[in-house]
């Protein structure tokens, strides 16, 4: 069974996110029904592959997030226990239709390095015309390794323009422990990936309005938007084919062997830094990236259903 | 007498350094002559010396010499002299290629009787004027002031570098001293409800000025989110537009993220548990000495000779670990 949790960054961006007024009782009477029945009836398998639809997008964003999604799968599947996610939280959506969301958590076996994974998609028309799209897939490791997480994160929000954030995020201070700057960052040159995507005319530093997560990514994170201008939409596909695929894939790959494969031998008292450290940063990504946006997209009502979940499922 | 000192980003960034050869005994000689020279200047001169900032434009010339005096008004109380030696005060290599100014003024030791003082580590101001081999010239003028363990507020740096007539880097910043992830509470105190970020939005706006990316890692990593990292290019338009740009923007926001670190980053003394201060005095040793590395290690065999470069490093890796 798939996958897959991401960290829905969306509030941390600059985009307008849609008002959506709640909807009158009657009608939310006869959207849980219909929703939460349907939702339950289906089976895992049918919500596993709604989210790789991505119903939303074209056909190379699309594209780069079923295969990343599926390498995951394929190498990292003997480590993840299933999702299981109640239906009403693996696929959601606010009652007047103009939000939807699918998502997918799968934790780490007790064995295994990893702590979850997750996966996933949200959708939302704009007031407008037009819509917001976010597709995500992130990696959380436990305290047992010090290795970087994994994160991704495509948001669109007009065609002709692409925010990408694509990084391993330090598990550490990176003055404090120069060694892991070293180890994760310099010795592996990760960052001849930024430099390559910064070196297209259409690609420009992105400043996410978060102080959080300026600081969070680490110093060679991927934070670019990706603008074609008044030109065809099929450049932003292009881009993604030739660009953002290739280099999403090799840091993908980089994780899953380097860093959620590889053990690595972590102290006591290390491993009570990391469990910490990782614990704050899970906490913001719930009331920063989640908590904030999710009440606007979904209506208050499905946010804070979803958001319980998710919170215990991150807590654990 | 003055103060200052500086961290010289400037080998981390993208600046063809000139490589020169040692020069043959014979003029050793007479170079060693020449520091004679130099140790036999009096205390002020060498201060004199640095504030002139003898191969910078009249603004940022005038945006140093205010600052240094800022630091000098407001924080002299709470500062040694310097006492750095002559031939560290003012150095250059050998060939007269690259020459080099710096003060660097420690805190005075806290005590009963200076409990209200300012928590200052150590404050360093510098110049360097170096010749390229294209034909023109690097200069880069430099403040930072390092704070005690005693407070976890932000260290102020600021370099201004620049290369060409029409083109300027300028990195401004209030260096966290905390892990702020791990410390959530240090971002909100000191840079979110601050709205620090302010500042580097301003002169974001301004359309000849773009963010710069440090090839160092860890200058990016030590650099806040509140960070400005700046590349100003006026392109082939006259000088004098970085002259205002300097004089119109820079030198507002230099001097107002100065003056709010002297009077809410190095004054207070902050409560600290002993863990606490312990944590920050092991940061910061990193930090001024990965700094001296990074920066200056790199760079000063080139710009000034290995000679020369071991020995203003081998005093400054001193009085920085004392």
């Amino acid at each position: 069974m798939a996958i897959i949790s991401g960290g829905f960054s969306c509030s941390a961006f600059r985009l307008a996110l849609p008002s959506c007024s709640a909807p009158s009782s009657r009608l939310s009477v006869s959207r849980t029904r219909s929703s939460g029945l349907s939702a339950s009836m289906n089976s895992g398998d049918e919500q596993r592959a709604r989210l790789m639809e991505f119903p939303y997008v074209s056909g190379p964003h699309r594209d780069l997030m079923v295969e990343l999604l599926s390498s995951v799968e394929t190498r990292l599947g003997s480590s993840l226990r299933p999702c299981n996610l109640p239906p009403d939280v693996r696929h959601f959506g606010h009652p007047a239709g103009t939000a939807y969301a699918s998502i997918q958590l799968r934790p780490g076996r007790p064995s295994s390095q990893i702590d979850f994974i997750l996966g996933g998609w949200i959708h939302c028309k704009f007031p407008s015309g037009g819509a917001l799209n976010i597709t995500s897939l992130s990696g959380y490791l436990n305290s047992s390794t010090d290795a970087p997480n994994f994160r991704l994160e495509l948001i669109q929000s007009i065609p002709t323009s692409l925010v990408l954030v694509l990084d391993l995020t330090p598990r550490k201070d990176l003055i404090l422990h120069p060694d892991h700057l070293k180890t994760y960052y310099e010795d592996t040159q990760l960052d001849r990936y930024r430099q390559r995507l910064h070196a297209l005319p259409e690609v420009s530093p992105y400043i996410s309005p978060s102080l959080y997560v300026r600081a969070a990514v680490s110093p060679t994170a991927i934070l670019v938007s990706i603008d074609v201008g008044a030109g065809e939409t099929t450049a932003i596909e292009e881009i993604i084919q030739d660009h953002v695929g290739p280099v999403a894939k090799e840091l993908l790959q980089f994780w899953m062997e380097s860093c959620a494969c590889t053990e690595r031998c972590v102290g006591k008292a290390e491993r009570a830094y990391l469990a910490e450290r990782d614990r704050l940063i899970k906490n913001k990504t719930i009331e920063l990236d989640l908590g904030s946006s999710f009440p606007r997209l979904f209506g208050q009502d499905v946010a804070d259903r979803v958001l319980t979940v998710l919170t215990e499922h991150y807590k654990k | 007498m003055a103060v200052i000192s500086s961290s010289f980003s400037y080998s981390v960034f993208h600046f063809p350094l000139p490589c020169y050869s040692a020069p043959s005994s014979r003029l050793s000689l007479s170079v060693s002559r020449t520091r004679l020279s130099a140790s036999m200047d009096s205390s002020d001169e060498l201060r004199a010396k640095f504030m002139e900032f003898p191969h910078v434009s009249g603004s940022h010339r005038d945006l140093m010499v205010e600052l240094l005096s800022s630091v000098e008004t407001r924080l002299g109380s709470s500062l040694q002299p310097c006492t750095l030696p002559p031939d560290v005060q003012h150095f250059g290599h050998p060939t007269g290629n690259a020459s080099a100014s710096l003060q660097l003024r420690p805190g005075l030791p806290s005590s009963q009787e200076n409990l209200n003082m300012y928590q200052i580590d150590l404050v360093l101001g510098s110049w360097i004027h170096c010749k390229l081999p294209s034909g023109g010239t690097l200069n880069i003028t430099s403040l930072s002031a390092y704070l005690k363990p005693s407070t976890d507020a932000p260290h102020f740096l600021l370099d201004l570098i620049q290369s060409s007539p029409t083109s300027l880097v300028l990195v401004l910043d209030l260096t966290p001293r905390k892990d702020l992830i791990l410390h959530p509470d240090h971002l909100k105190t000191y840079y979110e409800d601050t709205q620090l970020d302010r500042h580097r939005q301003r002169l974001h706006k301004l359309p000849e000025v773009r963010p710069y990316i440090s090839p160092s890692l860890y200058i990016r990593a030590l650099l806040s989110p509140t960070a400005i990292l700046v590349t100003i290019d006026v392109g082939a338009s006259e000088t004098t537009n970085i002259e205002e740009i300097i004089r119109d923007h820079v030198s507002q926001v230099a001097k107002e993220l100065l003056q709010f670190w002297i009077e809410s980053c190095a004054c207070p003394e902050r409560h600290l548990e002993e863990s606490e201060r312990a944590y920050l005095a092991e940061r910061d040793r990193i930090i001024k000495n990965t700094t001296i590395e990074v920066d200056l290690g790199s760079s000063f065999p080139r710009l000034f000779g290995q000679d020369v470069a071991d020995r203003v490093l081998t005093v400054l890796k001193e009085q920085y670990n004392k």
